[in-house]
């Protein structure tokens, strides 16, 4: 659990004083780490909940059929901290989710990383501002 | 007053008279006494205090004589008692499909309504649900603190603020407007009720709350509800809170997700409990 | 006015420590807080509420890059020189088994769990724990005070104990709902205590002091502390809380506030706590933007000594937002759900 806590504050360069953030949620149980996948579909819904947010897709297969998928993210309360809201990710915005399916095979995955179709540029990045995420608002 | 019209007259003239030399207990549509609340050290009325509502509209808003409960095995014990009701003019104005949705939702009350399943309360449900809840007043920013399920609302006394999504417990900004404690909520979720009888709105819900102090240990609550996808009109509620006297009353802890766990994942269970449906 | 030049002083050697930190007026093993914060940086008075009291109220962010536990190889050294000590500390431990004083090991690093940053969402798309997180600044090498800067250990039957739940723990951890976490319940967090200790992430708080109270709501997850500052007694010994029952009182300019009657399940430093638990904390405004945090765990049923803590809290702009965990809670039908699948194959 402290590895993975270490793991998932990389990048970040931030000493933890505490007990495995992550703890609280036990990933392996909800999401197979043999089962990588990516999706590309345009948001339906964005779920601002706690403990994660969940952005809902429509995504196309290639037989043209549309399966609708839950894809599972942070909390958005520091999202919210840093200036994004409900409007941030509009419906009909299409992205780009990497991640992990669910193990128990619904059409659900946890979003590792998430980028816009349009210019590839990661969510919720670059700034404050929510239009400075490549969305164009 | 439907007797003669002198008759009537008289009794008005008599009844209003008695009224007035009384200091008037408003009913929940009138307008609250002119009670004028003891003040904070800073000037405000004084709300700080332990309160709770002492009616049965958590059961039901609406005037109702009583009726049975979901549950056969809770008997009496769990049926709806009578209520006055809280909503002025008695009737929810709702659009016909809405009004279809809440003859729905109490069918099916005992799958839909959110007390069941541990979740905050909302607004304004959280004020009359039948447990205490307390304001701790600050300067700057007032604290409700409910005891079911632990919800809380800070109400922001400054300029007005917006929220960035929904939430249980919505977003709410405050004044004083005389005695009185005007509260503007937006950004509700659409997933609480009015109460446990499926009165229910949309996330469109707009609520404009007003506590008042008619007396030293009572407080006028007026809640306007304003919900154009679901209701044809504006209405109100309104009801007297009564302050807990007791010596040290306090909000205890009402965690209640361990008590809702069999109800929300029990059918994920390893192995099913024994004896499904009964208490342990 | 002698003091205000001496407080000048002071704050003038405090501002090259960034001060944060309390002259430790104890040797030895501190058994409990005395030490008084150091005066704030520059001439700063306390503000009041209407009663006259302290004037605590705000909004503040408690998180921090300080471990609950001092490195080991840091000994009795409870401060660091300077920033430049500390970064050089933090990168000398990445080198090594990282983990709680070491610094994150970069995204390209190995994985020994076997899940990987990819399993999980990525926390800085979400600015979670981030760099645009405020921190109080501190040169403690741990949140834990004294010499050893360390959990104490426990008595034997306290570990026996808990090393049989765990063990039990192993073998069921999945039956049920009522077999999780208590945060993956989302019953309570693990932090909210008391003693309130920082979060990985939405780690604020806010403080409002009506007539005769003190309330305290920490975002994670919504708990709200009321605390009577009226000088009244505990409540019932029946009545157990998640939160303890905590009465409070000024000392001064200080606010100290006991707290007991923990429900049986809480945990305190991985420990589930005895009805002989008590905490006390110290809450002490110290400058415009700051309040110290020191805290005392005294249970003499788990540890062997008591110990202690102290941290800053810092002002943040806005307010809290709900982290309506219980809710939202999609993960734990899922999990169950991932649990009973995976058994099936």
């Amino acid at each position: 659990m402290r590895n993975k806590l270490a793991l998932v504050l990389a990048g970040a360069g931030i000493l933890l004083a505490v007990a495995p953030v992550w703890a609280h949620h036990a990933f392996a149980a909800e999401f197979d780490e043999k089962r990588p996948l990516k999706l590309q579909g345009v948001v339906t819904k964005w779920e601002l909940v706690n403990p994660h947010s969940w952005i809902h897709l429509d995504v196309k297969g290639p037989d043209g059929k549309i399966t609708p998928w839950m894809v599972e993210g942070g909390s958005p309360n520091s999202l919210f901290r840093n200036g994004f809201t409900k409007e941030s990710l509009p419906e009909g915005t299409e992205i780009i989710v990497e991640g992990y399916r669910a193990k128990d095979g619904a059409d659900r995955a946890v979003g590792a990383n998430l980028t816009y179709a349009k210019d590839g540029k990661r969510l919720f990045m670059g700034g404050s501002a929510p239009g400075s995420n490549g969305d164009g608002k | 007053m439907r007797i003669c019209r002198l008759g009537g007259w008289l009794l008005a003239g008599t009844a209003g008279a008695a009224l007035l030399s009384l200091a008037v207990i408003p009913t929940p549509a009138q307008a609250p006494a002119a009670y004028k609340a003891l003040k904070t050290k800073d000037g405000k009325p004084n709300l700080n205090g332990i309160w709770q509502a002492n009616n049965e509209a958590n059961w039901d808003i609406r005037p109702h004589a009583a009726y049975a409960g979901p549950v056969y095995t809770l008997g009496a014990a769990y049926s709806t008692p009578a209520g006055l009701g809280v909503v002025d003019g008695g009737e929810l104005p709702y659009k016909p499909e809405a009004a279809a949705k809440q003859k729905d939702n109490f069918t099916n009350r005992l799958k839909l309504d959110p007390e069941i399943k541990c979740y905050m309360g909302g607004v304004p449900r959280s004020t009359y649900m039948p447990y205490p809840f307390q304001i701790v007043q600050g300067t700057g920013t007032i604290m409700f603190v409910y005891e079911y399920a632990g919800a809380v609302r800070v109400i922001n006394m400054g300029a007005p603020t917006k929220a960035p999504a929904d939430s249980w417990m919505g977003w709410s900004n405050g004044h004083w407007e005389g005695e009185s404690l005007v509260v503007d909520v937006t950004s509700l979720n659409d997933s609480t009720w009015f109460d446990r009888a499926g009165n229910w709105h949309s996330d469109a819900l707009h609520v404009i709350e007003r506590y008042t102090a008619i007396g030293p240990d009572a407080l006028q609550y007026e809640a306007t509800i304003d919900d154009p996808k679901v209701f044809t009109r504006q209405w109100k509620m309104g009801m007297p809170l009564y302050r807990r006297l007791e010596k040290n009353a306090q909000i205890l802890e009402y965690k209640c997700v361990e008590f809702a766990e069999e109800v929300l994942y029990g059918h994920l269970r390893k192995q099913p409990l024994q004896g499904k449906g009964d208490s342990k | 006015m002698r003091r205000q030049l001496l407080s000048t002083l002071i704050a003038l050697v405090a501002v090259v420590l960034l001060v944060s930190a309390p002259v430790v007026a104890q040797t030895g093993a501190q058994a409990s807080v005395t030490a008084k914060p150091a005066p704030a940086a520059k001439a700063w008075t306390m503000p009041r509420t209407p009663d006259g009291k302290p004037d605590l109220q705000g909004v503040y962010s408690n998180a921090t890059t300080i471990p609950v536990a001092r490195p080991a190889n840091l000994g009795a050294k409870e401060f660091y020189d300077s920033e430049a000590d500390k970064a050089a500390t933090a990168a000398a431990a990445a080198g090594g088994r990282g983990g709680r004083g070491g610094a994150a090991r970069p995204a390209a690093a190995a994985d020994p769990e076997g899940n990987g940053l990819a399993v999980h969402y990525d926390t800085s798309q979400f600015g979670l724990g981030g760099p645009t997180v405020k921190r109080a600044a501190s040169l403690r090498t741990s949140i834990i005070t004294g010499p050893e800067g360390r959990v104490p250990a426990v008595l034997p039957e306290v570990a026996k104990a808990a090393q049989d739940r765990r063990a039990y723990q192993q073998a069921h951890q999945w039956d049920s709902a009522q077999n999780r976490p208590l945060a993956e319940r989302c019953i309570t967090w693990g932090f909210e205590g008391p003693p309130m200790m920082p979060v990985g992430y939405n780690s604020t708080l806010e403080i409002v002091q009506g007539q005769g109270y003190v309330g305290i709501v920490q975002e994670m997850i919504h708990d709200t502390r009321i605390i009577p500052t009226d000088g009244r007694p505990h409540g019932p010994a029946e009545i157990k809380r998640w939160m303890g029952d905590s009465v409070g009182h000024w000392e001064g300019d200080t606010l100290v506030v006991e707290t007991v009657n923990y429900n049986p399940l809480v945990v305190i430093q991985g420990q589930q706590v005895s009805d002989a638990a008590k905490v006390t904390e110290r809450f002490t405004r110290v400058d415009a933007d700051t309040i110290t945090y020191q805290f005392t765990v005294d249970d003499p049923k788990v540890w062997v000594k008591p110990f202690s803590g102290e941290y800053n809290m810092v002002h943040i702009d806005g307010g809290l937002y709900e982290y309506a965990c219980h809710e939202g809670n999609y993960g734990m039908a899922n999990n169950l759900s991932g649990a009973r699948a995976t058994e099936k194959k």
